[in-house]
């Protein structure tokens, strides 16, 4: 039974998975049941459970023959290829052994083994064999030696040092031998001093483990210590570096004051300074100082001397000068003139050189364009491209790009007027383009014509600068031609467009043509003025909104009643410009054109002065007209009732005759709005399905998998189908989702707008972790607009305070007390510091302390 | 800390009852200015943070008392009202009554200003309430000094004047002529031609954004900043003409009303409405947006007055057998309609801000004849402008204004030298047009997710369910001899429903496995190192 138990618990040991092999169901569930309340409620009823249930498992547990070695037929396996864990304590098997009565020297079978060894050590050691007791309780059975123990093959005890080994034993093999009795006495005295066994040392990893245990006690003590100040910076919401900061001397005077000379020359001046006589000199009298200021007559001589240089110096430049000018040598002359011609200053100086330069340089540039010498055309350049080495070496580059330079600044063309001219051009079109959109194709060519003739007037020819040299001024005068020729060419066209364009007047035409510009103008003008005065009744001296009228031209009797007036103007101009037909005809042209304007104008004030009698006639054939245009339009009517109550008629009267068509209209609308609810929805559907869009019906490509009847009657495969029922599926959560779905009134758009994107953050901001907490946090604004001045600071104050040139001393520690809540209203100083004075920032510190306490 | 205390130690010491008891008003004021909840601490694991936010909120709690404690001892002037005493009822309280009451300078706001040759006159104030802009429609533009009633300048553009709107400040104002809008300064020199716009019907302007809107004859809906003179956004409403434009204070949103009783909303960085809302059968005659921009009042011209709450987009009350022709929420919240030459004004009776509960609270009857255009609170006075046919007026209507004025945001008694300080400042802090959304608050916060992230657990247990049925219902093919085993059959489907499952994330299960690991795994470590292996293996 004994061994029998024994050799189960082993096998508990080793496999620990445990399975009772054939227990039926039921037990098993019983016996989880009765062991789950256990584990969990107390332990020392546990291990009781845990006997009987290894009890129960034991009984049904077979031992397999290789383990019960019964016989020797198997090879006796060491078993100690298992090891148990190194806290392990087997309660089982001391239990087991309290049951036996723990008489190990009974025990028999495979434990013959320990028994001799026991024995063994009883023989070797002398003591009782209880010692060794507790030896074989730790470690029943585990090891069976495959060696007979000798020095050689000492045993596991010993190797491990569990072993006690009295020095009577080490001293056992010497016994007898000379010298042995003494060695005896010394040790006995050594034990009678000791008085005790000295143990084994632990082995090292142990020793260490310990070690490092005791010393991470230490240190755990010594940082805790610190934990209350990291925390307490850590929290709070600002940390301040800058209190009780002297930073040495306030004043120029203070740091002028601690002034010490140390070179000589300072020594020197601080003597003179320090003078006592200089003081007094200068506090009695000025007369003293002029002793003190005496000059030397050694410093007057050697001035003398330099002036006397100086002047004759002076002195022999001028006679060399003259000399020079006295040359008549022509070779002379010449070589200077040459250099003179070499510098920049000459060639500007003189308007015969430039001609001279501004010849070559064209010569010159006609060359480089004709044999484009520099353009890297060269035998030389063409084989350092081909191969590349341009690229690879930078001189090789350089002088390539040099000579491309030089191509460059040679072929450059000179300052040619085309430039100028074309941007003038484009600056006239834009100008027409300005007023383009409100003018008639009429005034427009007007314009045009106008423009043409302005350019083709001024040819001015530039007197200085490149414009001026002679070749310049040849092509100059040739461009100009050439733009007067198209200037006229162009006229011509207009004039013809003119005739195809105005329908009326065609006999007028015919006559000059600055005439007719004007005749067409004026046409568009007066029916305009003339309507506005019949809007407005205002004094029309110097209104400015001639675009009125055209909008409104299509008035026809407007046209006609006007039309006298433009004829006047249009005779007034003809008798003008008959006095200019004797002039040559582009000189003419433009003067019309400026005359014309002038005319215009007078034209303006006589037509208003006729005019102002013929309008009363028309003004109410276009009220009537108005208001026949009110009927369809709201805001026109009002218009219209506007001018009767200008003309004195606002009465309530007037406001029936209003309403009264506005009332049919309020029958027409009421009559469309009956359909506006379902329009809205309607209306509603169709932004769904743009902003959910509903899923695109499957279809299969004609042909496609069509092939047989079979595969027709099948229809669509049914992972389509399937798709598209899920898309249709989420169309409909989609549609649910939305904020508008309850409402059956209201269409609230999702389009995501990306300009709004960038303005909401894509993930949360580090130290945040729930969407929740950091949108709270975000919700009250902290500018000084919307809180207390008092606060504003508070809120807004940075992480660190800290006065520029403030050094940050590391932590020191202080007594902080745990329970302290950080107060931002009491800014704590984090350090104390006083450069001048190193020595006293410990006192610094305390005063903080004290002042930390009086807080908290 | 310390000083906090004693604070309120003084308070509790010193102060009679009735002090004490409006500690509780205090606290309401306190809360406004909390600007809501702070988040729940408690969640956070992160102790740093946990104890920085909660310093925060200490400051901030700490601010909003201060706050509150100006406004309830500091601010110095008092909202005017109207009391009745008995049967007597507020709204038969005559306009020469309130004068017989009121002092000089109250009364100094009656006045009929009679202008009849230049047509009904639009008004605007600034947003100081100093100056006003009238434009008649005939072309009369006047400027005046609201304060001492000086006429600054008056121009007559010899046009039709549509509409007339003040710029960030007196120094400019728009006007909506008969062709183009205009910008006039304030000495009535042209400064721009607004070309591009059409034909202007309606003018606002955004005042943080600096944006100039405006609706043509043609419904369209221009924006063009002011600023630099770009035209932000042009929007084709494709919902006809209209008169009826307004501009949420609030969010920046420009509402148009249109003559299908649609109102919409829009921003100018979409060409889409935000919103579009069904209010009325018939056209909208008007729309008014109160200062807090929650409510929206919209009349219609089949006789009704509604009331929209706009973070609902839900109709609060309807007020039948009134039509306005204009509309105009005060900075108290009153509600002034206008028709005919009859305007009226509705106040909230219910007191509390989450409810609204618009009724009667005065009235005022124009002489006959008279046809209002506009009817415009005037800011920091209980005073309303009127503009009608014959002129404009002003009468009196207690309660109406703001009492205290903020010189942060508007200041009546500007000097020029503080108007150009604040000139600058506004345009320092002038917000880009994509801030216009329908709740500003949203920004700076997380970008919301486009898809709803996970469906319920629910949602998949149902889903999977019915694949389940599914796989199970499926009719399996007839096979071969072979393969059309019964025992085969069965294994096939038993495959298909696991598949179906496997298809579906297994969170619950995860999770459940998961703790059932963990409590195996505690068992364990309860367990001294000996009884470990007998711990119950999951």
């Amino acid at each position: 039974m004994g061994e029998k138990r024994r050799s189960t618990s082993k096998t508990l040991g080793k496999n620990k998975r445990r399975k009772g092999p054939h227990l039926p169901n039921s037990i098993l569930k019983t016996i989880a049941n009765e062991k789950r309340p256990l584990n969990s409620d107390e332990e020392d009823d546990e291990i009781d459970s845990d006997d009987a249930i290894v009890d129960l498992y034991e009984y049904e547990e077979g031992v397999p023959e290789e383990e019960s070695r019964k016989n020797n037929r198997y090879d006796p396996v060491v078993n100690y290829n298992y090891e148990l864990p190194e806290d392990f304590e087997d309660e089982n098997v001391e239990s087991d052994d309290d049951d036996e009565g723990g008489n190990s020297d009974n025990e028999e079978g495979e434990g013959d083994d320990v028994v001799r060894h026991t024995r063994m050590l009883q023989a070797v050691t002398g003591m009782p064999s209880a010692a060794f007791d507790g030896e074989s309780k730790r470690k029943p059975v585990l090891f069976t030696e495959a060696y007979p123990e000798s020095e050689f093959n000492p045993t596991r005890d010993v190797l491990e040092g569990k072993g006690l080994l009295t020095i009577d034993e080490l001293m056992a093999p010497i016994e007898g031998k000379p010298g042995f009795n003494e060695l005896e006495k010394r040790i006995s005295r050594m034990q009678k001093d000791a008085q005790a066994v000295v143990h084994a040392p632990l082995p090292k990893p142990e020793r260490e483990r310990l070690e490092r245990k005791a010393v991470k006690g230490l240190v755990d003590k010594e940082f805790n210590k610190w934990v209350h100040m990291v925390k307490r910076n850590r929290e709070a919401p600002t940390v301040y570096f800058n209190q009780n900061v002297s930073l040495g001397y306030s004043t120029v005077g203070a740091i002028a004051s601690e002034f010490q000379p140390r070179t000589d020359f300072e020594k020197k001046m601080a003597s003179v300074l320090n003078d006592n006589e200089l003081g007094e000199a200068h506090d009695e009298d000025g007369a003293k100082l002029l002793e003190l200021n005496e000059v030397s007559v050694e410093d007057q001589i050697k001035y003398r001397d330099h002036i006397a240089k100086m002047r004759s110096l002076l002195f022999r430049h001028e006679l060399k000068s003259k000399r020079i000018k006295k040359i008549k040598s022509k070779t002379y002359h010449r070589l200077k003139g040459k250099d003179l011609k070499k510098s920049a200053m000459g060639a500007l100086m003189d308007p015969e050189m430039a001609k001279e330069e501004a010849m070559k340089q064209e010569a010159r540039r006609v060359e480089e364009r004709m044999t484009l010498k520099h353009k890297n055309t060269g035998k030389w350049a063409k084989r350092m491209i081909s191969r590349g080495l341009n690229v690879k070496y930078d001189g090789t580059r350089a002088a390539i790009s040099e000579q491309l330079q030089i191509n460059a600044t040679l072929s450059r063309k000179m300052n040619s007027t085309n430039d100028g001219s074309s941007s003038d051009e484009s600056d006239d079109e834009e100008e027409l383009n300005d007023g383009s959109d409100q003018d008639t194709p009429s005034k427009l060519i007007a314009k045009a014509r106008e423009k043409t003739l302005k350019t083709v007037e001024d040819d001015e020819v530039p007197n200085s600068g490149l414009l001026s040299l002679p070749f310049m001024a040849r092509a100059m005068k040739k461009k100009n031609e050439e733009a007067i020729e198209g200037g006229k060419r162009a006229l011509e066209e207009y004039e013809e467009w003119e005739n195809s364009g105005g329908e009326e007047n065609p006999k007028k035409t015919a006559v000059v043509s600055g005439r007719r510009v004007f005749g067409a103008t004026a046409k568009v003008e007066a029916p305009k003025e003339s309507r506005k005065d019949s809007d407005n009744f205002y004094d029309n001296s110097d209104s400015d909104n001639d675009t009125e009228g055209i909008e409104n031209n299509d008035l026809g009797a407007v046209r006609d009643t006007a039309s006298p007036a433009r004829n006047t103007g249009a005779i007034t101009e003809t008798e003008k410009f008959d006095d200019d037909v004797e002039n040559p005809a582009s000189k003419t042209t433009f003067d019309v054109a400026l005359f014309a304007s002038g005319s215009w104008k007078k034209m303006k004030g006589c037509q208003n002065a006729e005019t102002k009698k013929k309008l009363k006639k028309h003004v109410p054939y276009s009220k009537g007209q108005d208001k026949k245009e009110s009927r369809d339009d709201e805001s026109e009517d009002s218009e219209s009732e506007a001018e009767e109550m200008v003309d004195g008629i606002l009465t309530s009267a007037s406001k029936e005759t209003y309403e009264i068509p506005s009332q049919a209209e309020l029958i027409q609308r009421a009559f469309a709005g009956d359909d506006v609810v379902d329009e809205f929805e309607k209306e509603k559907q169709e932004v769904l399905n743009q902003e959910v869009p509903e899923p695109e019906k499957p279809v299969l490509v004609p042909g496609w998998g069509q092939w047989t009847n079979i595969q027709k009657k099948r229809g669509l495969p049914s992972w389509m189908v399937r798709e598209h029922e899920d898309a249709k599926k989420k169309r409909t959560l989609d549609l649910k989702t939305r904020k508008d779905a309850r409402l059956r009134h209201v269409i609230i758009s999702e389009k995501v707008d990306k300009k709004v994107e960038k303005l909401h953050t894509t993930t949360l901001p580090f130290p945040y972790t729930s969407k929740e907490v950091f949108e709270h946090s975000m919700r009250m604004p902290i500018g000084p607009e919307f809180n207390p001045a008092t606060i504003v600071g508070s809120l807004n104050r940075p992480e660190v305070v800290k006065r520029a040139g403030v050094i940050i001393k590391p932590l020191k520690f202080e007594e902080a007390n745990p329970n302290e809540k950080v107060d931002d209203e009491h800014p704590r100083s984090n350090q104390k510091q006083n450069p001048k004075k190193g020595g006293k920032t410990g006192k610094g510190q305390s005063k903080g302390k004290s002042k930390q306490k009086t807080k908290a | 800390m310390e000083l906090s205390s004693e604070d309120n130690n003084l308070t509790e010491k010193f102060l009679p009852p009735i002090e004490q008891e409006s500690d509780v008003e205090l606290e309401t004021k306190v809360k406004k200015y909390l600007r809501g909840e702070g988040a729940n601490l408690e969640t956070l694991k992160d102790k740093k943070l946990k104890t920085q936010l909660a310093s925060r909120e200490k400051l901030y709690g700490k601010s909003a008392k201060t706050a509150a404690k100006i406004e309830k001892w500091l601010l110095p002037a008092e909202a005017g009202y109207l009391e009745t005493d008995g049967l007597e009822k507020t709204w038969r309280v005559k306009q020469t009554d309130i004068a017989n009451e009121v002092d000089l300078l109250s009364s100094r706001n009656q006045y009929d200003i009679v202008l009849p040759d230049f047509g009904p006159y639009k008004l605007d104030f600034t947003a100081s309430g100093r100056h006003m802009i009238a434009g008649g429609r005939k072309g009369h533009l006047a400027l005046v000094d609201m304060m001492s009633m000086n006429l600054i300048k008056e121009i007559q553009v010899k046009e039709t004047v549509r509409d007339v709107a003040f710029l960030h400040n007196e120094q400019f104002f728009a006007a909506a002529q008969k062709k183009y809008a205009y910008i006039y300064g304030r000495d009535g020199t042209e400064l721009h031609c607004l070309k591009e716009r059409g034909p202007v019907a309606r003018l606002r302007f955004l005042k943080n954004h600096f944006l100039l809107a405006s609706v043509n004859k043609s419904g369209q809906l221009h924006y063009q900043d002011v600023t630099y003179g770009g035209m932000v956004a042009s929007i084709r409403t494709g919902k006809g003409r209209t008169d009826v434009m307004e501009v949420n204070p609030y969010n920046g949103v420009v509402a148009l009303g249109h003559s299908g009783g649609t109102v919409t909303m829009w921003k100018p960085t979409s060409q889409a409405p935000l919103v579009q809302m069904q209010c009325h059968p018939g056209p909208v005659s008007s729309v008014a947006f109160h200062p807090n921009g929650h409510l929206m009042a919209t009349s219609g011209k089949e006789r009704k007055l509604k009331i929209w709450d706009l973070r609902k987009f839900e109709e609060i009350q309807t007020i039948h057998g009134f039509h306005a022709k204009t509309l105009s929420f005060s900075q108290k919240g009153l509600l002034a309609a206008g028709t005919g030459s009859f305007v009226q004004i509705l106040g909230d009776s219910s007191g509390s801000s989450s409810s609204h509960n618009y009724s009667r609270y005065m009235n005022h009857s124009m002489v006959k004849g008279y046809q209002i255009e506009k009817l415009m609170f005037r800011p920091y006075e209980d005073v309303i402008g009127i503009g009608h046919s014959m002129g404009w007026s002003s009468i009196l209507i207690p309660g109406s204004g703001e009492p205290n004025f903020d010189s942060w945001v508007a200041n009546p008694f500007e000097t020029s030298k503080q108007r150009r300080e604040k000139e600058v400042h506004l345009l320092l802090d002038k917000l880009p047009p994509e801030t216009i959304m329908l709740d500003p608050s949203k920004i700076g916060a997380m970008k919301p997710s486009r898809r709803k992230e996970k469906p319920s657990r629910g949602e998949i247990e149902a889903e999977k369910e019915v694949a389940i049925e599914a796989a199970k219902s499926t009719e399996l093919k007839k096979k071969t001899k072979g393969r059309n085993k019964p025992s085969k059959r069965t294994k096939k489907k038993k495959e298909m429903v696991e598949n179906a499952k496997r298809t579906f994330p297994e969170q619950g299960h995860n999770n459940t496995a998961s703790k059932k690991r963990r409590i195996g795994e505690d068992a364990a470590a309860e367990l001294p190192a000996s009884l470990k292996r007998f711990a119950r293996k999951n």
